[in-house]
């Protein structure tokens, strides 16, 4: 009796959870004619990929897929050897001032990035990186959760392999590339994989620190796009919506585990 | 200067230097261009003006108007966020059949780029979307939900209940995995019913990590932004407007970038005050046991 009420309410908020996702999908595969009626109906009675078709071929959407990727793929790797590189060298580095560093990276944590948009915006018209690649990642290569998760997980490394290679006469950088990336490969999924999708959905930014169609990211692409046609294409909205949630998804439940070990790291961020 | 130590500054110089340029340098000069005058088409125009931008804000209605939709959003949305939240945790960790395929799907919402929800729910509360769709079959009349202005604020509150409970329920169940079976048996011995474990129980020992949730949560919906983006542009009549999004409307439309700043910087005086209660938190719940 108890284990069926249980079922029956997770049943149902598993539902409420669904129902709007589905709505995107079914509404991605449905023909003109019937989008207007807006029915409640979920399963589409003929189902239809040309919004994908309109939406990969003739639009910008492509474009906007190919920025995201990059600037995911160069904010994924930049924050995985320079966040490491930092942290690395405050915990073994012999760094004088590291405990002042890593205490000014932790206070980092809880200022906003609303409140640094306006003198972000003007410090990159001053190097003129408005619109450009430079404005898409570097404000995204100083996240200051992932040194302190690399830092962290250093202190439970022993450092008797690294002095080992030492003694042996390998260099500072052959010890940190060989040696320690190999050791602290569990801590580098966490912060690789949610670097990528604070990255890949992140709109405030981008949105702020573009200008032309061609710069755009996804989520700022269907964003304005929703806000500048005088009457929406829905069919084609949800299915670009449906494609920019693909890699997200395949990456969520590929490594569930490091979302959720990131995650609960990450609510010291706020 | 040995060895190590130099190659300690090689391996930190490039973050650092980055840092300082794109982390550190915008705080500070945010608390410049907060008592500027600065308009970016006119940048030789740019002067100082004291605490005149401070002043300014004490008597701008549009302003206060914002700081009472925001609130209202937290207000209206953090007890039910952190009630389902915290069923739904208590739901998975009463471990039925599937309890993993359960914890997965409530968890989607959560990787879901804000942007997209925000599309797919200004899609449903459309005059033709489906909650209208759903309410005619039942014989209720549809409604403009993001046109009216009594409406469109508690549609995107209703949304966001839904985008974030599942980053909530998760950091719950790894609060309730930490409470010690043992607690629990004592209790069945005496008798008590699942009520009274919840409240005598389950409840008391998991305060810190519900505090903590809603300490973040505050922080969170005091800076609402792209649902407004996406759904209203803080329409209809500035009843969607909230703080972030009339900073923004503020630096970047009028393009009164020093005013801009003042605002961020007293959202950021108050959720300064909001950390400083959840860092108090965060210790006390690390010495329970989190």
């Amino acid at each position: 009796m108890k284990r069926t009420l249980v079922l029956l309410a997770l049943v149902f908020f598993v539902l409420t959870t669904l129902v709007p996702l589905v709505w995107m999908v079914s509404m991605s595969v449905r023909g003109e004619a019937v989008l207007i009626r807006g029915l409640g109906d979920l399963i589409p009675s003929e189902p239809t990929l040309e919004h994908y078709r309109a939406v990969w071929g003739e639009s910008a959407f492509a474009r906007f897929f190919f920025n995201s990727a990059l600037v995911a793929g160069l904010v994924v790797g930049g924050n995985l050897v320079f966040a490491s590189m930092v942290a690395y060298g405050c915990a073994r580095l012999r760094m004088r001032g590291s405990r002042v560093l890593m205490a000014t990276v932790l206070g980092m944590l809880m200022i906003p990035k609303q409140v640094t948009m306006v003198p972000l915006y003007v410090l990159m018209s001053w190097l003129h990186l408005i619109d450009t690649y430079g404005a898409l990642t570097l404000p995204f290569m100083v996240d200051a959760l992932n040194v302190f998760l690399v830092y962290q997980f250093l202190q439970t490394v022993p450092p008797d392999l690294e002095d080992a290679a030492r003694i042996d006469g390998a260099g500072e950088a052959v010890v940190f590339f060989r040696i320690v990336m190999p050791l602290i490969k569990p801590v580098l999924a966490v912060v690789g994989i949610n670097t990528f999708l604070v990255n890949w959905n992140s709109f405030l930014y981008p949105f702020i620190l573009t200008a032309s169609e061609e710069m755009r990211t996804v989520p700022v692409g269907l964003a304005l796009y929703a806000q500048g046609q005088y009457s929406i294409d829905w069919g084609s909205l949800m299915a670009g919506s449906v494609l920019s949630v693909v890699p997200v998804l395949v990456v969520f439940f590929l490594f569930q585990r490091q979302i959720v070990s990131g995650l609960t790291a990450g609510a010291i961020r706020g | 200067m040995g060895g190590r130590e130099r190659a300690g500054l090689l391996f930190t110089a490039p973050w650092l230097l980055t840092f300082a340029a794109f982390g550190l340098f915008p705080v500070l000069f945010s608390l410049g261009l907060s008592v500027s005058r600065f308009n970016p088409t006119h940048p030789d125009a740019a002067r100082w003006v004291g605490l005149a931008n401070y002043r300014e804000l004490l008597t701008d209605g549009t302003f206060w108007q914002s700081v009472g939709n925001t609130l209202f959003f937290a207000v209206g949305t953090i007890p039910f966020t952190t009630a389902i939240a915290l069923a739904m945790a208590l739901l998975v960790h009463a471990r039925p059949p599937a309890s993993g395929f359960f914890r997965t799907a409530l968890f989607v919402p959560t990787v879901v780029s804000l942007v997209v929800v925000s599309l797919v729910f200004r899609y449903i509360y459309a005059p033709t979307g489906m909650l209208n769709a759903i309410l005619s079959r039942v014989g209720v009349e549809g409604r403009a939900w993001l046109q009216e202005p009594d409406l469109a604020l508690p549609a995107i509150m209703a949304m966001d209940v839904w985008a974030a409970v599942g980053y909530y329920m998760i950091l719950m169940l790894a609060g309730l995995k930490a409470i010690p079976r043992e607690v629990y048996d004592s209790a069945e011995v005496d008798g008590a019913g699942w009520w009274t474990r919840l409240v005598h129980i389950t409840i008391p020992c998991l305060r810190p990590i519900l505090l903590f949730v809603i300490v973040i949560n505050t922080i969170r919906s005091l800076q609402v932004f792209v649902e407004i983006v996406v759904m209203t542009q803080g329409g209809p009549l500035n009843r969607t407007l909230t703080v972030v999004y009339y900073l923004y409307e503020t630096a970047f439309y009028k393009l009164r970038m020093g005013y801009g700043s003042a605002v961020a910087y007293a959202l950021f005086a108050v959720l300064f005050l909001v950390t400083l209660v959840q860092l108090r938190l965060l210790r006390f719940g690390r010495a329970v046991g989190d």
